[in-house]
């Protein structure tokens, strides 16, 4: 197959004209001619109008650049006396920006997709054939060039053409000409990937197995310690604690473990740390490394539920054709799963989880895509319509999600299931501004907050809607707010919730509970409240509301049992507050992040106890270690809880034998200390005294050592003390 | 008890320093004047006028005859402490950071900041030889190149002076040959302070990096630190208890964008062998920039960036108090 080469006139500023020589190209040759062409002139313009040299084709280049060179050299010398220095070797350096412009052979070869399955005709019906593909490809994208090959007068059954737009005519890919005829559309680039592939199965290598330890060995303390992660000297040192009442003990510490911060897997099993290069996991008795994720520049990540999966976020190197701005990672093996495009980490997660892992979903403006697990087959689920959020059961694969109005729509709340996809419930609202979906974290119940703007009214109006998820049908209950809404909480294990509302500074915070007919009670409300963010206990009852940041950390430790406040307290400026996973303890902190001094955390009971004052130099953030799901079910725990009282007892007295031991520690640690610092000064003090008679020359035989050694040279004083002021008046004269 | 209150100063406090009786306090600030209050009752005795700039440093030889204060205004200058007489004038290139007397009271070591192109050095005059103050030329004058001298102490006896440097450092420095002694790296910024115990065997150093030290004067060793999360701007040691007393606070290049309630401006209580907070007194509404403790033990004084002296006497119960041990 031969094509003929166009024979482009370039004129330069000068009037030498060029020719291109005839050239007998293959396939690729052609997808050149449109793109390439005027790249290609301008090129060689530039060339001209530069070197004012006459210029050739492609192949003649080389020959062209010595010719060049060697005019130019000529030029120079011309131009200067021979007084001059000799000039500097003439270097193809100079030529190089313009070398650099040269197009390659292989560019715009992307554009180039092969249609198989065309109908095969000869010549007298081709013009046909082409106008009707034409007329096909128009409604997919613009077709610059074609070409039909043929053999024995016949089309060969396949097309190439090159287009503007590689996505477009690819949609071709299926269309049906007719019941013979489905079209099978490539990219040219494609056939080159596979054929290159090789047809022999290679058989994976076996890895071998890297035993780390027991991955959960902090559960195993005898003491019942939970590990938490902390970062100070502004981000410098990081370090694992075991919790204790008395003092914090050191698991691990380490300089520049992370380079930004930290992150814990859900069940506690992994450390995340962050470095420029990508993502390392740490984990086991000793904290060695399990796992490592290259990805350039990440700053976020996130983990599936089950810890089986890992997403991770990268602001930088994102190119169409590889998407790795979102990257998700099997842990166990630590190969790329999938890669994602993500223009913005406004909104991490953008990958929401179901709570066991199987299926995991994001959303756009139009579609909710929910993808399953394990990876291969996706399950892409397109409703053509304005997502706004959605959020996942944490109890039962149900994804809730929200639509606003649109036009005589109104908008709606789904619950759906999966995989069925069945949506079992509905509901509609009216005159929506927003809506923020709540679960409690059994999947329990579903509050969904909305904000409405009724009609015939002024500003904006909220509503709790409270799915109850265990009962059929899925009753909703609506509460209705009159304030505005600062603060909203589940109880996590329960039926309770709080909420903080009001206008600062007049903010309240009410309880309310949902009982089992499905009225939903308030049970108190307090007001003048000095907080903006609700705590709960990860075990229910006990909740902190938080003044944080511009509230200087105002403290409420609340029972809701029978809704008292325990205790009110403060800690000056603090910006975090950490619940201990077992909900005995509740760590407040000052954060060097957020406030440059006072940078510390403090340990509380969870009655409002304080503990401890940990100040660390910067102190930058703190973070439980989260606990695995309990082993013991529902009658073990209901069995252990009624025998507390036989357990306390013992726990009492380890207290007591600990306390006891702590003190005695101090008063050792102190008696030892005094005892060192007393021998210290037992031989300074004989030193002084061995310098008396060097003192005593010095200060011409005065003796000093003594505030009254030398009484005789004082002189007596006297001092008046001004201890009151009368004015009395003597009245009239 | 009460605390008396000071009002002698237009600006910020930079040392306080009592006389070896204790019957005198003298205070400098960053404005010129040089003030000496009777430590009793606070009342004024006097001024020793002649600075143009701010005083950095004052010190009072032991028999309470001269006085020797140090000033931005490029000049060290020696008064007669009785009479408010200059006596002398040592013109140099910098301002003056640290100034004091030997124990003989004889010679005076000042040290000047590196500033204006010149750098930090270390001056020794010896007094009785009117000479040197005629010609304005020390007997003995050490560079230091690296660090400037951001405070300094005589060591017992006079024999070499123990200088703190700006980036934590201290040396000490041998009054007759000028060479370096002995070296101490343990804070790890500017030293603010240095304040020597009444008998000179140990000093405790005042820093930024929040921790004030002790030392062993001759040796240099280390003995204690004490921890607080505020800049450290003086400390003082009792000379009757195992106590150390610290002031300091948020800088105050940062003190307008920070509440009184953060800024921690009370004078901290440590016990210098548990190395433990057990006392704060309240007062002052900026930070502290100096504390001195009687030489009796029985009060002490603190300076603050609010330009106060305040001077406090202790109750009691001061005296009974002990920490479990």
């Amino acid at each position: 197959m031969t094509l003929s080469s166009p024979n482009p006139k370039v004129t330069s500023s000068n009037t030498w004209n060029f020719e291109y020589p005839q050239t007998s190209h293959s396939l690729s040759c052609m997808t050149k001619r449109s793109s390439k062409y005027s790249r290609l002139r301008s090129w060689k313009l530039q060339y001209c109008l530069r070197r004012t040299l006459r210029a050739a084709a492609n192949d003649y280049f080389s020959l062209l650049i010595n010719l060049s060179i060697h005019a130019l050299k000529l030029n120079i010398a011309a131009a200067r006396p021979e007084s001059f220095p000799p000039s500097p070797p003439f270097s193809l350096e100079m030529l190089e920006d313009i070398l650099r412009e040269k197009p390659l052979e292989a560019d715009g070869i992307d554009s180039v997709v092969v249609v198989d399955n065309v109908p095969q005709v000869g010549p007298e019906r081709l013009e046909k054939l082409k106008n009707v593909i034409h007329k096909i490809f128009s409604k997919f994208g613009k077709i610059t060039t074609e070409f039909y090959p043929d053999a024995d007068g016949l089309t060969k059954g396949y097309v190439c053409c090159s287009h503007s737009g590689p996505r477009g005519v690819k949609n071709a890919d299926g269309y049906k000409l007719d019941k013979q005829h489905t079209f099978r559309v490539n990219l040219f680039t494609d056939f080159d990937k596979y054929m290159t592939i090789s047809d022999e199965w290679e058989t994976p290598e076996k890895q071998p197995f890297k035993d780390f330890g027991n991955m959960r060995h902090w559960i195993e303390d005898p003491d019942c310690r939970d590990h938490y992660s902390v970062i100070y000297e502004s981000g410098e040192r990081t370090a694992i604690f075991s919790n204790d009442a008395k003092e914090p003990i050191v698991a691990e510490e380490r300089a520049r473990w992370t380079e930004t911060y930290v992150r814990w897997s859900p069940k506690g099993t992994y450390l995340a740390t962050f470095h420029q290069r990508g993502i390392a996991l740490w984990g086991g008795e000793k904290f060695k490394q399990i796992q490592r994720f290259s990805h350039q520049g990440v700053s976020l990540i996130d983990f599936s539920p089950c810890e089986r999966y890992a997403v991770t976020f990268s602001p930088l190197m994102d190119t169409k054709e590889d998407p790795q701005a979102i990257i998700i990672w099997d842990i166990l093996t630590g190969q790329k799963k999938r890669g994602f495009h993500c223009e913005s980490s406004a909104h991490w997660p953008i990958f929401k989880w179901s709570h066991d892992g199987k299926f995991f979903a994001r959303m756009t403006p139009d579609t909710l895509s929910i993808y399953e697990t394990p990876f291969g087959r996706f399950d892409k689920n397109r409703h053509v319509c304005i997502y706004r959020d959605f959020s996942w059961s944490p109890g039962d694969n149900i994804i809730a999600f929200w639509v606003p109005e649109d036009k005589d729509i109104p908008a709606r709340v789904t619950l759906m299931q999966l995989p069925s996809r069945l949506e079992i419930r509905v509901r509609n609202l009216f005159n929506v501004v927003d809506c923020k979906l709540h679960w409690q974290r059994n999947g329990d119940y579903l509050c969904v907050k909305v904000d409405r703007t009724p009609k015939g009214t002024q500003g904006v109006v909220t509503n709790f809607e409270i799915f109850r998820m265990r009962e059929k049908q899925v009753p909703v209950d609506v509460v209705e707010m009159k304030e505005g809404i600062i603060a909203f909480a589940w109880e996590p294990n329960g039926s309770k919730f709080a909420v903080l509302h009001g206008e600062p500074p007049r903010i309240s915070v009410s309880f309310y509970d949902v009982k089992n007919n499905g009225k939903i009670a308030l049970m108190k409300m307090y007001d003048k409240q000095q907080a903006n963010s609700i705590f709960w206990s990860p075990q229910g009852q006990f909740l902190v509301l938080a003044g944080l940041r511009s509230m200087n950390g105002a403290l409420t430790f609340v029972d809701t049992s029978d809704c008292t406040m325990m205790n009110i307290a403060e800690h000056y400026m603090a910006s975090d507050v950490e619940w201990d996973p077992t909900g005995r303890y509740v760590v407040t902190s000052v954060s060097w992040w957020s406030h440059k001094v006072d940078n510390a955390y403090w340990l509380w009971t969870f009655q409002g106890r304080l503990l401890q004052k940990n100040n660390k130099d910067r102190f930058c953030q703190l973070l439980w270690r989260p606990r695995p799901t309990t082993l013991l079910g529902v009658e073990e725990i209901k069995v252990i809880k009624k025998d507390l009282k036989k357990y306390s007892k013992i726990f009492e007295q380890k207290d007591r034998l600990s306390q006891s031991k702590a003190s005695k520690e101090l008063v050792d640690k102190r008696r030892t200390m005094m005892e060192e610092y007393h021998s210290y000064r037992e031989t300074t003090q004989q030193m002084y005294q061995e310098q008396k008679s060097a003192r005593l020359e010095l200060r011409g035989g005065v003796d000093t050592d003594e505030l009254d050694s030398n009484v005789d040279d004082w002189e007596e004083e006297t001092i008046e003390f001004f201890i009151n002021e009368e004015i009395i008046p003597i009245g009239d004269l | 008890m009460k605390p008396i209150l000071l009002q002698g100063h237009e600006r910020s406090i930079t040392q306080i320093k009592y006389n070896r009786e204790g019957d005198l306090l003298f205070s400098v600030a960053k404005d010129t004047v040089t003030n000496v209050w009777y430590s009793v009752n606070g009342e004024r005795l006097g001024t020793y006028n002649g600075h143009t700039g701010a005083v950095w440093c004052v010190d009072c030889d032991w028999d309470t005859k001269n006085v020797l204060t140090g000033s931005a205004d490029n000049s060290c200058r020696l008064w007669d402490c009785q009479t408010g007489k200059q006596l002398a004038l040592f013109n140099t290139n910098s301002a003056v950071r640290t100034c004091g007397f030997d124990f003989s009271g004889n010679i005076i070591m000042f040290s000047t900041d590196k500033q204006m192109g010149y750098q930090c050095f270390l001056n020794f005059f010896d007094l009785r030889d009117p000479q040197q103050i005629e010609d304005n030329q020390p007997y003995q004058t050490i560079p230091c190149t690296d660090h400037k001298i951001t405070s300094a102490v005589w060591g017992p006896l006079g024999e070499f002076v123990n200088a703190g440097h700006e980036n934590g450092e201290i040396n000490q420095f041998s009054a007759k040959s000028g060479e370096i002694l002995n070296k101490a790296k343990e804070h790890t910024k500017h030293i603010n302070d240095m304040q020597t115990s009444v008998d000179l065997t140990m000093f405790v150093t005042a820093s930024k990096d929040n921790t004030a030290k002790l030392f062993d004067s001759t040796s240099l060793n280390h003995i204690k630190t004490f921890k607080t999360e505020r800049p450290v701007n003086s400390a003082a040691i009792s000379p009757i208890m195992d106590h150390v007393v610290m002031g300091g606070g948020q800088e105050a290049m940062e003190v307008t964008t920070t509440s009184t309630r953060i800024g921690k401006f009370e004078a901290r209580f440590f016990h210098a062998a548990y190395e433990e907070e057990f006392g704060r007194v309240k007062g002052h509404f900026g930070p502290i920039n100096c504390v001195a403790f009687h030489p009796d033990g029985k009060s002490y004084s603190s300076g603050g960036e609010d330009g106060y002296v305040r001077i406090h006497h202790f109750d009691p119960h001061y005296f009974d108090f002990e920490l479990e041990a």
